[in-house]
């Protein structure tokens, strides 16, 4: 029996349900009041004539996207780590298996209902901050505008502080910059999805799941230091190298979270790669998963 | 037996891997059975004998060490075969946050149906089960007998030839298990097929139409009830008639002036009893 879109996103939308029902979105009143204490908060020298008043909206913007990042990361490998382990202990996956489901479109379903419950968790989030950080963009503005009005800055001046204030504010690259974040959440799902498929226990899986999330942060570096300082590497050890990049992903290619925060401009080839190699890693695990899943007896 | 089968268990053996010894445990041995379509077949035994391992085994959730299991003549262990079969684990767990309508509405989506077939078959089942009232109640505000009538309603939902029930009555009250009970019979009368595996021994008496006794394993004895429970080497009569006569019965059995053969034949035991005989027998078996 082949794998079957609807039956794949019945059990995707039955797994959002559990979540929301879970209560998981109650994460977004934390975050409201995170940005709501985020627009209160001003630091003392926005006023004055040397005040770096974008410093302000990169908080703002820094507060905020650590949140998601946070929530996104935690949500994921948790989420994952928790469903199908419940679902055996509860029996409940005897009665799913026991219809004509193929187990590939059980674990896909899962999987994407997971990452469907981010999504929409992290898209309620980027619309919060963007209205937040509007707000406190034309805040910020209107206070340069008019400190720079009483010191008698010339126009060009202040049209190039306005321009600097705006590339803080709410951007192209704020957007990319949280949907790096979901891709992040992407992989690191992927991740504990395939270590729930042979694990027994629920806490292992969570666990492993961070630890894998915290190597994938050094273990790039540390590769290609090593790389670096050898003599001669054998194409079998490179291979070898490149194939631990698979066990343990290389989480820096989600720096650019840091750079939509900075206010760097993110382009869209940039977000594209980065959505393929994380497309790329989500298959891998998903495949990886399901041969463990497959064989796996209840 | 009628001759289109709905079970082939052929030569089952399913050996688990032991964590700390070389040696594999051996949960099941050489078990091979069938079940006709439209029977009521009932397999006893005591707890680890193996009963929900041949039932998983049925279901492909445990791939078999040796032999096959076919479900009206497809491997089980393909996907294909559980078109026609309907599960209700032992103990079952429904996920806790859907009311009873969700439940068979989730269940109803997984093998396709949609739109009003799924809206009327949902009606039906709820109907049948008598949880109509339940239909907007939570599953984790439900009693055992309520959960184990929404899993039989979810075992239903698409209409399959075969249900395979793993202890249908377990932890149920007397009056939920009858309940139960009568729906499985009205079930055979409308043609299921019925695989279960029960601790209530009357019960099984009650309803299947034959029955398997698995100890360690291995399939011990298997028949009708009718075969199994028919003590052959007794002869069983039944007289009518004044004490007296009873009395001169009883005392001259050669003389049965005064009374009127009513019936006469071997005698029968309850399958408690051939159960707990042959319990004792391998427990006997075992110690020598």
């Amino acid at each position: 029996m082949i794998a079957s879109l609807r039956r794949i996103s019945v059990i995707a939308g039955h797994t959002f349900t559990q979540l929301v029902r879970m209560k998981v979105f109650g994460f977004l009143a934390v975050f409201a009041i995170i940005l709501i204490a985020a627009h209160f908060f001003k630091l003392p020298h926005t006023y004055g004539p040397e005040s770096v008043a974008e410093e302000e909206l990169r908080m703002m913007k820094s507060s905020a996207m650590g949140a998601m990042s946070l929530f996104a990361v935690i949500f994921s490998i948790a989420a994952t780590g928790l469903l199908i382990p419940r679902d055996v202990e509860d029996r409940t996956l005897y009665t799913i298996l026991c219809k004509p489901v193929p187990r590939f479109d059980y674990l896909t379903g899962k999987y994407l209902g997971v990452l469907f419950t981010v999504f929409i968790a992290l898209l309620i989030m980027d619309l919060l901050m963007s209205g937040a950080l509007y707000l406190r963009t034309m805040g910020v503005l209107e206070e340069r505008v008019n400190t720079a009005t009483a010191l008698g800055w010339s126009e060009e001046v202040k049209e190039t502080e306005r321009q600097e204030v705006l590339r803080q504010g709410v951007t192209w690259s704020v957007h990319a910059g949280v949907l790096a974040i979901f891709l992040k959440a992407m992989v690191s799902a992927g991740v504990a999805l395939l270590i729930s498929t042979f694990s027994t226990s629920t806490l292992f899986t969570i666990i492993m799941g961070f630890l894998v999330y915290f190597i994938g942060h050094y273990a790039g570096g540390a590769r290609e230091y090593w790389l670096s300082q050898q003599l001669d590497v054998s194409p079998f050890t490179r291979f070898g190298s490149h194939l631990m990049s698979v066990v343990f992903p290389d989480f820096r290619l989600f720096n650019i979270i840091d750079g939509a925060i900075a206010g760097i401009p993110i382009t869209a080839s940039m977000i594209w790669k980065l959505t393929g190699i994380s497309m790329i890693y989500a298959a891998v695990y998903l495949i990886l998963s399901w041969f463990a899943f497959a064989k796996k007896e209840f | 037996m009628k001759t289109s089968l709905a079970v082939e268990i052929s030569h089952l053996t399913k050996e688990f891997p032991s964590p700390f010894k070389r040696k594999k445990i051996r949960a099941v041995t050489d078990v091979t059975l069938q079940i006709g379509e439209g029977e009521i077949y009932g397999l006893i035994g005591p707890n680890g004998s193996g009963k929900s391992t041949t039932m998983k085994a049925l279901l492909g959730l445990l791939a078999p060490t040796e032999g096959e299991c076919k479900i009206f003549r497809r491997n089980s262990v393909k996907v294909d075969s559980r078109k026609d079969v309907g599960y209700l684990p032992e103990n079952p767990y429904f996920y806790k946050h859907l009311t009873g309508k969700e439940t068979l509405a989730f269940y109803g989506k997984l093998c396709s149906l949609r739109g009003k077939a799924l809206s009327a078959r949902i009606d039906e089942l709820l109907k049948m089960v008598d949880l109509e009232r339940a239909r907007h109640q939570k599953v984790g505000t439900f009693s055992k007998g309520m959960l184990q009538r929404i899993g039989l309603a979810q075992a239903l939902i698409h209409e399959p030839r075969l249900l395979i029930l793993d202890e249908p009555t377990a932890g149920v009250d007397p009056v939920g298990s009858r309940e139960i009970r009568d729906l499985i019979l009205a079930l055979k009368e409308a043609g299921k097929t019925v695989f279960l595996c029960s601790h209530l021994l009357e019960q099984v008496q009650e309803i299947c139409d034959r029955v398997g006794i698995i100890f360690n394993g291995k399939l011990k004895r298997e028949g009708t009830l009718e075969e199994l429970i028919t003590l052959k080497d007794r002869l069983e009569v039944t007289v009518s008639g004044d004490a007296d006569a009873q009395e001169n019965f009883l005392t001259l059995t050669k003389e049965l002036d005064g009374l009127d053969l009513i019936s006469s034949g071997a005698p029968k035991t309850s399958l408690e009893s051939l159960f707990i005989e042959m319990a004792n027998e391998e427990e006997r078996r075992k110690n020598a």
